[in-house]
């Protein structure tokens, strides 16, 4: 048998030219950009060497837009309609910008932002709560079982990861698929997967990891368009708790960098940079080696570990191996002490893997401690009991050089300080198209509301998710108190979801909202709605209005085309001028970029799409009033501004087949007035529930509201049916306090109106508009609305 | 009596409803630990009075659900668990722990599989006590249909032919679905018991509904005149007054 040796080469690029680089570049996959490939040249050069191969590749994951997020830091001369604004890093001015001013005006709020793996926000004096949210679009799109299964088991590492170990609480799962429905001839590329072959591929992945780990999976939201088709989006998220006391960690010389959970492998190579590119019909037979396979029970031992080690105060600091496996934990943890690692001390599941195979596998499962040496022993000890592999892999030194051995060869010694400076991008977008002219009459125009309002509840956009929210164990730990279908026959649609946490007088809850159908009209105006969205839903299920938080996801097509970066801008733009109003700060965020197809007809782009996902804390479970009603003799009443809501981006516009209506404005500030004022009805017990106006407008929410089966509902109203305004809430209230709530409500300038009751007379839907209205018998109503993805999945 | 019994839960690698059925041990009055298996001892099972193993996926059930804890279990324990039971410990399985227990032969002969539906399914279920001598549902009534969650892919009880109807006779199938049966279970049985009803099992999750307020219907509490307790805590009180000795609540009501 032979010695085992380090299996690594020198690349020779100093003496190449520009175009010569950019050929190397894209011969290894590199993803490296003409800039910086003339970067790495010019460090070699000064180091008067050639890089390895092992180099090359950390580099170009380390730089990878997965990693770093270039375009979010990119100089982008931006032009909305014919004026040019620059802006100066999309997160640095806006996002973080935002955030910080926030920071400030609410100071103990939030512990922790855009550093660590996750945001925190305080839950109470000794806890902290946190919220992740990922995109995994890539590789469910080529493989949607083990794409889905690994998007949240890579999420659920990165609250493990969080400070020195939250407790991962609660799952959010979103998609973005095209319809079930979608003809398998309309498929205009090879391989392409059908969208209901993604949906069940993405739902049965997210739950046989979710349900593994033991992790509640309490919210979601599924969108079907056709752009969706050929770049499905899966966005994983889990929240966490941890002690306030375990949140900051600090590397330092000295420590020993030991690697938990299960072994390294050939699967997952190049993830990083695979994300960072977009897809092709060849991407289906090449890339698969960038998708694994996920092990839940190998995290779940970790998780045991990592949780056990915390308790006993054992890490020091603690990272996740996520994109770019070791090369990134080590970076993150090295990137300023400095350190060595030896890989040929890593746990493999296969020999024969070269040097950067090593270092770059992103194999799942696997988390990086550093821990004091006099630990190690103590840690061992609980890895035996939690059945888990640990090895040391190598100690942090002071030195601030990484250096990563391979049998006694050095194959990679980087200046960190160098490595994380990629060259900054400049990118060029526009925006044109100010808001159509707003049309407050289009509701008018609907003549027969009862035949849209039964379309309307059949719709892929509106329709129960029963089916897939079944098969995800929402009840484990059994801290759930408002389960994503509830009231009295446990199957009606809540608007979010709201857990308990041990120990604590506290509850948060969770939320998410994305708009794209608005975006494709008006991203800032669907941005600044979305953001609205969210809170309005963490609001209802029992939210401090003021005590919010939120991340933001965005995905989008290709971002060299000025108008889709224009989108983008437009959409961040409106999600922080809203966020600011609102004074829910930005904790975390992640971008997806290149989600366009080549199909054999031409490029495909998804809309700019942004997901606003959202923790909140509620102050007690009895603020917890649930969406759907409880009584046979209260009022119905709706509460915000309605009057002029134009049509655009609503699901009955799309219906209608109607184009040419505006998307709606928001008024942050006249709905947080809103929130405020409905809190404080809560927190008087007024409210008995209550439910936001959203997609499909004011007839579907109160449709939904009654699928509890408790009463009939008798509405005699000239609020337009079908609109959907931002910033609007359905109350229940029992009669005995209706005017105590009003008063309150005109006290905090808050518009309401009186809809009408409901009635144990019967169990129909009753509205009455002045013209043709809607009586229809609510069993038949709810079998539509509960029918309709179930005939498909 | 014994003011505090122990109570022991062994946890296997993907076993994962242990923190919230230890919870609910100790609101009953138990002192519960959760041992996991690499370090589980005879000593430890002797010294316990009641062992439950909890809902999960042990070994992620990827071949027969409980079937490798079950092996694991056996060749650590080597009939310590037989003892046990011989000399009067009661045992519990919940969801994985019951399919556990099935496959450890300390139950009547029966199998779970794959649910009728072919899914997984999270959903609230309706029960009915049928034996009221079980001492793990002795606070639970009789008479009224109670609710448990149930979160499992194979619950479906299966037993040799005629087997579960003798089940269903003899008291051994103690609990039972009422109205619908959510994966095709024989007899209805949720819950099946041995002779002497000191071994228990069920796929039903009653440590999920130790709060009134994790009920779905946000009515319950007042429906069920009960504003602080689900189910679950009768269930768990239960087993606490069996194995404590302390008299039943509802004798002396």
């Amino acid at each position: 048998m032979s010695t085992p040796t380090a299996v690594y080469r020198h690349i020779q690029i100093r003496d190449l030219d520009a175009d010569a680089l950019v050929a190397l570049s894209k011969k290894m996959k590199l993803a490296l950009f003409r800039d910086d490939m003339l970067a790495v040249q010019s460090y070699y050069r000064d180091k008067d060497r050639e890089p390895t191969d092992v180099e090359l590749e950390v580099i170009a994951q380390t730089w990878s837009e997965h990693c770093k997020h270039r375009i979010f830091g990119a100089r982008i001369e931006h032009t909305l309609d014919g004026r040019l604004e620059v802006v100066d890093g999309l997160f640095k001015s806006h996002i973080k910008a935002v955030s910080e001013r926030i920071f400030a005006r609410k100071p103990g709020f939030v512990l922790g932002a855009f550093v660590d793996n996750a945001g925190f926000i305080a839950l109470d004096t000794e806890r902290a709560v946190c919220l992740k949210v990922e995109t995994h679009n890539h590789p469910s799109a080529i493989e949607p079982y083990a794409g889905a299964n690994t998007g949240l088991g890579g999420v659920i590492r990165d609250i493990l990861g969080a400070g020195k170990g939250a407790k991962p609480i609660a799952s959010m799962d979103v998609f973005c698929f095209g319809p079930p429905d979608t003809r398998q001839e309309s498929l205009k590329a090879k391989d392409v997967i059908h969208p209901l072959g993604v949906m069940r591929g993405v739902v049965r992945g997210v739950r046989d990891y979710g349900n593994r780990m033991g992790i509640p999976t309490v919210n979601g939201a599924i969108q079907f368009d056709p752009a969706y088709t050929y770049n499905p989006l899966v966005f994983c998220g889990t929240a966490g708790v941890i002690p306030r006391a375990d949140i900051d960690k600090a590397m330092r010389a000295g420590l020993q960098i030991v690697a938990v959970g299960a072994r390294t492998g050939r699967d997952g190579l190049k993830g990083a940079t695979f994300s960072s590119v977009s897809l092709t019909a060849d991407s289906h037979a090449e890339d698969q080696s960038a998708v694994q396979i996920g092990n839940p029970i190998e995290e779940k031992k970790a998780s045991d570990l990592i949780l056990h080690a915390r308790a006993e105060g054992l890490i020091v600091f603690l990272t996740d191996c996520g994109a770019g496996g070791f090369s990134s934990a080590a970076g993150e943890m090295l990137s300023e002490v400095g350190g060595e690692l030896f890989l040929e001390r890593a746990p493999l599941k296969e020999d024969g893997l070269a040097s950067w195979q090593v270092l770059l596998s992103e194999s799942q499962e696997r988390m990086v401690l550093a821990v004091e040496e006099a630990d190690v022993p103590r840690l061992r000890e609980l890895a035996d009991m939690h059945q888990t592999e640990m090895t040391v892999l190598g100690h942090s030194d002071g030195t601030g050089i990484l250096k990563i051995w391979h049998h006694g060869a050095l194959v990679c010694e980087l200046d960190n300080a160098r490595l994380h400076e990629a060259p900054r991008r400049h990118l060029v977008s526009s925006w044109s198209g100010s808001p159509l002219a707003a049309d407050a009459a289009a509701d008018a125009v609907i003549a027969s509301p009862a035949p849209l309002l039964k379309q309307l509840l059949a719709d892929f956009a509106i329709c129960s998710r029963e089916p897939v929210i079944r098969e995800y164990d929402h009840q484990v730990q059994g801290n759930t108190i408002l389960t994503p279908l509830a009231g009295a026959t446990g199957d009606a649609p809540q608007d979010g979801a709201v857990m308990r946490v041990d120990g604590s007088p506290r509850l948060v809850n969770l939320a998410c909202a994305l708009l794209p159908e608005w975006g494709k009209f008006d991203p800032f105006r669907a941005g600044a709605a979305t953001v609205d969205e969210c809170i309005r839903q963490l609001v209802v299920t029992g939210a401090d209005p003021d005590q919010i938080a939120i991340l933001d996801n965005f995905c989008m097509g290709n971002p060299d085309d000025p108008r889709e970066l224009g989108g983008l801008v437009e959409s961040v733009k409106g999600l922080c001028e809203a966020a600011e109003i609102y004074g829910a700060p930005f904790i975390s965020g992640k971008d997806s970029f290149y989600n366009f197809f080549m199909t054999d007809e031409g490029p495909v782009s998804i809309p700019v799409t942004a997901l606003v996902s959202g923790l909140g804390i509620v102050m007690e479970a009895a603020h917890v009033t649930g969406s759907s009603l409880r009584r046979t003799d209260s009022d119905v009443m709706l509460l915000g501004a309605w009057q002029g809501t134009p049509l655009g981006g609503s699901v009955a516009a799309r219906v209608l087949g109607r184009t040419g209506d505006a998307v709606p404005a928001t008024d942050c500030a006249k709905n947080m007035a809103l929130y405020r004022a409905y809190y404080e009805a809560v927190k008087s017990g007024l409210i008995l529930s209550a439910h936001d106006v959203s997609e499909g407008g004011l007839a579907v929410a109160l449709a939904e509201m009654a699928f509890s089966e408790v009463a009939g509902l008798e509405i005699d109203t000239q609020v337009p049916l079908f609109a959907e305004p931002t910033g609007c809430l359905v109350v229940e209230v029992a009669p005995a306090h209706r005017e105590n709530l009003v008063r309150q409500l005109a006290a905090a300038g808050v518009e309401s109106v009186l809809l009408g009751r409901t009635t144990a007379a019967h169990r129909r839907l009753v509205i009455r508009t002045g013209g043709e209205g809607v009586d229809e018998p609510l069993a038949d109503l709810k079998a539509l609305w509960k029918g309709s993805l179930a005939a498909w999945y | 009596m014994i003011e505090t019994p122990t109570a022991l839960l062994p946890r296997y690698p993907g076993t994962n409803a242990d923190e919230e059925t230890a919870r609910a041990l100790r609101v009953a009055g138990f002192d519960a630990t959760i041992v996991p298996s690499a370090v589980l001892t005879r000593e430890a099972i002797a010294a316990a009075q009641l062992i439950v193993f909890s809902g999960g996926f042990s070994y992620g059930d990827y071949v027969m659900s409980g079937r490798i804890a079950q092996l694991i279990t056996q060749q650590k324990l080597t009939g310590a668990l037989e003892e046990f039971v011989e000399r009067g410990g009661y045992v519990l399985g919940i969801c994985n722990g019951f399919q556990i227990l099935t496959k450890l032969g300390l139950l009547p002969k029966a199998s779970l599989i794959e649910n009728t539906s072919g899914r997984f399914q999270c959903r609230w279920v309706k029960l009915r006590v049928k034996n009221e001598q079980n001492p793990f549902l002795r606070e639970l009534p009789a008479d009224v249909d109670i609710e448990f969650p149930i979160a499992h892919a194979e619950g479906r009880l299966v037993a040799p032919p005629g087997e579960a109807a003798r089940y269903a006779s003899d008291g051994c199938a103690a609990l039972t679905y009422a109205g619908e049966n959510p994966n095709g279970s024989e007899e209805a049985i949720a819950g099946l018991q041995n002779a002497s009803g000191r071994v228990f099992g069920l796929m039903p999750h009653p440590e999920r509904f130790l709060y009134a307020n994790q009920h779905y219907d946000r009515d319950w509490p007042e429906k069920s005149g009960e504003a602080t307790w689900g189910w679950g805590y009768y269930f768990f009180k239960g087993i606490y007054r069996s194995v404590s000795g302390e008299a039943s609540l509802l004798a002396s009501a």
